[in-house]
């Protein structure tokens, strides 16, 4: 503070005097501000220093900074997870199950806020909201527990009546590719109410005036979603679409995890459960280390990809 | 504005994170002091000043069991250590079925207990590497004087197990397995006896028992017949199926190949697994199994709940699993919901090429205990297990209080009887308190014998009799392998375990015409994952320590 204010008095003197008026009157607002800036402080910022076992062997008692340099010049971790058939396996399953999730998942909550939109009557909106919201605040380890109550091979509840009605039992939780299906359904189940929310509130905030004037141009329904609607929660999708691209190669532990059983590990081993298996529980923090890196590099890599293509396409970015 | 916030963030970030550094640096110092003496720390064999350890105690979930960190047990141990010793004892608990996970998490976080049990030494091993464990070598010998219950009990075999050949380091202490019993099959008596059977003694036998139940279900489970499961398993198949797969092994095997190929206790990578896993397959696919036996994960109860609703015909596991828990057992269960000719009796049906019964036993040693480096006092910790190791301690929290947890029969056996409230003992014979000794130990060797039969509440001790028999029939153990730590084997556990039920799993549930394909590209996948060079690095391992010898030194 002393070398700042130092500074200052070669500037001018009434600069000085409106940036002091100006904490004076907002200071609340950035001791408000300091709360988050802690939290990402010392929850993000200070851990990052441990990044470098990465390239480092791992050692619990020594500090991060005299651990000795991993083989091959730091880079034993990195060439060990690319060797590695399992890493691969989980990278692939990585990108085809965001991949789904993304051109699924990603568009239902869209439609179904058009859809909500559309409805008159208020109470049965209101209703129709509250149940598709309900699944986001059940756990993942209770939506399997409800997933196997219904899909189990033999005792599950669908299969049980598709059996009663002399069909063959699915295979919902017990093949790969079926599991696949039944982790994109479960994961849309859980989220598209409460993701939805964020584009209802874009529609909120579209001018009223423009529906009326459309109205009084004829527009229907259907025109009036594809032509005002739409191209009013544009830059909502983008922004969210961005960040969802980001995130291909990140995912979510609980999901996959709760999920996931012996018999579907081709399909269903993730970067994260990989890192936990390997890393957690093997206790490879430096080659887990690697991968968590390996995965943020290429995440940020998107983000900016698709950030700079939405820019370029004349929608507005993130920054 | 904007340049400046972000200069004050990088920089209180560096300060903080050297904040951080320094702090662990302390804490690798303060560990290097090694064994001392004893008599300077002790006055008359008690501390002068009142010391507090952490022991770490499983935690089992049981259903109405007592709190494992408060209850009659643990007041007694708490009580007894303040009073011997001026230790004070507080407990930590940690999931009995995800304890590895646990622990790892505990050590990773620096918070670990004093004394920490873990049935993985991998886990200890790799921490070990990684500086997080104490070497117990020099203070087992240094405080010797001091721990005689310790080194009476455990003696050299199990203090020594795990010593290094060539740095003679000691991570862990053996605790000494006085029942060596490890699995038996059981079978439903009262189906056996409503069709009119005799129990199977072979593998074609109990095929032939499997099939009769299946056909008929409708007799003996009417309305239920749809739920019927003849034989089942887990997603622990190597486990849940380990006579059989054990019964296809070479009886002649050697110790070096049992050794080579013994990294993985479930042995899949010795040779006759895959014969095994194909007779199963054939029965799985006969609908002789458990369809679903692979969705459940780890620790959940539905398996245990179809066993206790009469539903499933015959299963192998722990030697006494049937009878555990006194009124939450499987037995009671049965015989509670299903009536009281209901009954699981063991059998012996999976006869290798001899004709015998070969069963693989784990040598006398069982759980492993180890102290963090955050431990800073050893010698509190190591008094712990003295006194948790004495003759009297282990009486104690085996059998408790006369009255309350159970009664003297005329013969002198000691008969558990189901406790209330805080006397409930959360595990068989309070294993999980009594971490030096698995296993009915008491001081008199005589009563011990008398009593084992008795000591499951509630159980015919005929049941027991019979299933103890059965578990030490063609018992055979590998001897103590001690060639140094296998460097391929840190940090690979867990993912080749969870590798190995996977191929189990796949292979057990796969069409029959599929079978050799997915159990092929199953093994080849964990061999490349990591279980090759484990079983090359072996190899090497015995023949640098013991030649060309195919077995172990006679000692």
């Amino acid at each position: 503070m002393e070398k700042s204010s130092a500074k200052k008095e070669t500037s001018v003197v009434t600069k000085k005097k409106l940036s002091k008026n100006y904490f004076k009157r907002y200071w609340q607002l950035y001791a408000l501000l300091a709360i988050p800036m802690v939290y990402f402080l010392v929850f993000k910022y200070v851990p990052m220093v441990y990044i470098q076992i990465a390239f480092k062997k791992y050692m619990l008692n020594t500090s991060v900074w005299k651990m000795p340099l991993a083989k091959n010049n730091g880079m034993q971790y990195f060439i060990q997870a690319f060797s590695n058939p399992e890493f691969m396996r989980a990278l692939r399953n990585t990108i085809v199950l965001n991949l789904l999730d993304l051109c699924i998942g990603f568009p239902i909550p869209i439609i179904f806020a058009l859809i909500l939109n559309e409805l008159v009557f208020k109470r049965f909106k209101k209703v129709v909201q509250t149940i598709a919201y309900m699944p986001h605040f059940l756990s993942w380890v209770i939506i399997y527990g409800i997933a196997i109550q219904l899909f189990a091979p033999s005792t599950g509840l669908i299969n049980l009546a598709i059996m009663k009605m002399g069909g063959e039992a699915v295979p919902f939780l017990n093949d790969g590719n079926h599991w696949v299906w039944t982790y994109i359904f479960l994961g849309v189940w859980q989220s598209f109410g409460w993701n939805s929310i964020v584009y209802l509130a874009a529609i909120a905030g579209i001018n009223s005036e423009l529906y009326e004037a459309a109205s009084v141009d004829g527009a229907g329904r259907f025109s009036k979603m594809w032509h005002i609607t739409l191209p009013g929660i544009k830059p909502t999708i983008v922004i969210l679409l961005i960040m969802a691209i980001g995130n291909i190669l990140g995912s979510s532990f609980d999901r996959p995890f709760a999920l996931q059983n012996n018999l579907v590990m081709d399909q269903a081993q993730v970067l994260s459960t990989y890192v936990y298996q390997y890393g957690i529980k093997g206790l490879q923090f430096s080659l887990t280390t690697a991968v968590g890196l390996f995965q943020s590099v290429v995440g940020v890599f998107f983000l900016l990809m698709a950030n700079w293509l939405s820019r370029k396409l004349g929608e507005r970015g993130i920054w | 504005m904007k340049k400046r916030l972000l200069s004050l963030l990088l920089a209180s970030t560096m300060v903080l994170s050297l904040a951080a550094c320094n702090k662990s640096d302390e804490g690798g110092q303060g560990t290097a002091n090694a064994g001392g003496d004893a008599a300077t720390e002790l006055v008359d064999g008690k501390f002068a000043e009142t010391r507090t350890i952490t022991v770490e105690v499983y935690d089992r979930g049981n259903d109405g069991g007592s709190d494992p960190t408060n209850n009659m047990y643990t007041k007694y141990i708490h009580d007894q250590m303040l009073d011997k010793y001026n230790v004070e004892v507080e407990f930590v608990k940690v999931p009995r079925w995800t304890e590895v996970d646990e622990i790892n998490n505990l050590l990773a976080g620096q918070t670990a207990p004093d004394v920490c049990v873990t049935y993985s030494y991998a886990t200890i091993q790799t921490y070990a590497d990684m500086g997080g464990v104490l070497d117990l070598s020099s203070y087992v010998e240094d405080y010797k004087d001091v721990l005689p219950n310790l080194w009476n009990w455990l003696g050299e075999t199990n203090i020594y197990w795990d010593k290094d050949p060539e740095t003679g380091s000691i991570w862990a202490l053996e605790a000494r397995l006085a029942n060596q019993n490890r699995i038996c099959t059981f079978i439903r008596k009262d189906w056996l006896e409503a069709l009119n059977l005799e129990e199977p003694t072979t593998k074609e036998e109990f095929y032939n028992v499997l099939c009769q139940f299946r056909d008929n279900a409708d007799k003996l489970l009417g309305g239920e017949a749809d739920k019927m499961v003849p034989y089942s398993v887990s997603y622990d198949v190597g486990w849940r199926a380990a006579t059989l797969i054990e019964s296809f092994m070479d009886p002649a095997i050697t110790e070096k190949e049992y050794y080579v190929n013994g990294f993985d206790d479930r042995k899949i990578t010795e040779a006759g697994a895959k014969d095994a896993i194909k007779l199963l397959n054939q029965w799985y696919n006969e609908g002789l199994m458990w369809d679903d036996f692979a969705v459940y994960g780890s620790g959940d109860t539905t398996e245990d709940d179809m066993m206790k609703a009469g539903y499933v015909g015959a299963f192998t596991h722990n030697w006494d699993y049937p009878y555990r828990n006194g009124e939450d057992s499987i037995e009671a269960n049965l015989k509670r919901l299903v009536g009281e000719d209901a009954s699981y009796v063991a059998i012996d049906p999976f006869e290798d090429s001899n004709g015998t019964h070969t069963k693989w036993i784990a040598g006398p040693i069982d759980r492993k205990i180890f102290f963090p480096v955050t431990n800073d006092e050893p010698l509190a910790s190591l008094l712990y297990l003295d006194f948790i190791s004495s003759p009297e301690t282990i009486q104690y929290l085996q059998i408790g209080d006369e009255g309350v947890t159970h009664t003297v029969a005329d013969n002198g056996a000691i008969q558990i009887q189901a406790a209330t409230g805080d006397a409930i003992q959360n595990s068989g014979m309070n294993i999980d308190y009594t971490i030096t000794c698995n296993g009915l130990h008491l001081v008199d060797p005589e009563i011990t014998e008398l009593s084992l039969a008795y000591s499951y509440a509630g159980v015919d001790p005929d049941l027991i009799l019979k299933a103890n028999e059965i578990a030490k029939t063609d018992t055979r153990e590998l001897g103590n392998v001690q060639v140094g730590a296998i460097e391929s084997e840190a940090g690979f556990g867990e993912a080749l375990s969870s590798k190995r039920d996977q191929v189990y799993d796949k292979a057990l549930s796969a069409s029959t015409a599929d079978f050799d394909k997915v159990w092929d590209e199953g093994m080849q996948d964990y061999l490349a994952s990591g279980g090759q060079t484990i079983i090359d690095e072996r190899l090497a391992a015995w023949e640098k320590t013991y030649g060309d010898a195919e077995n172990l030194p006679e000692k």
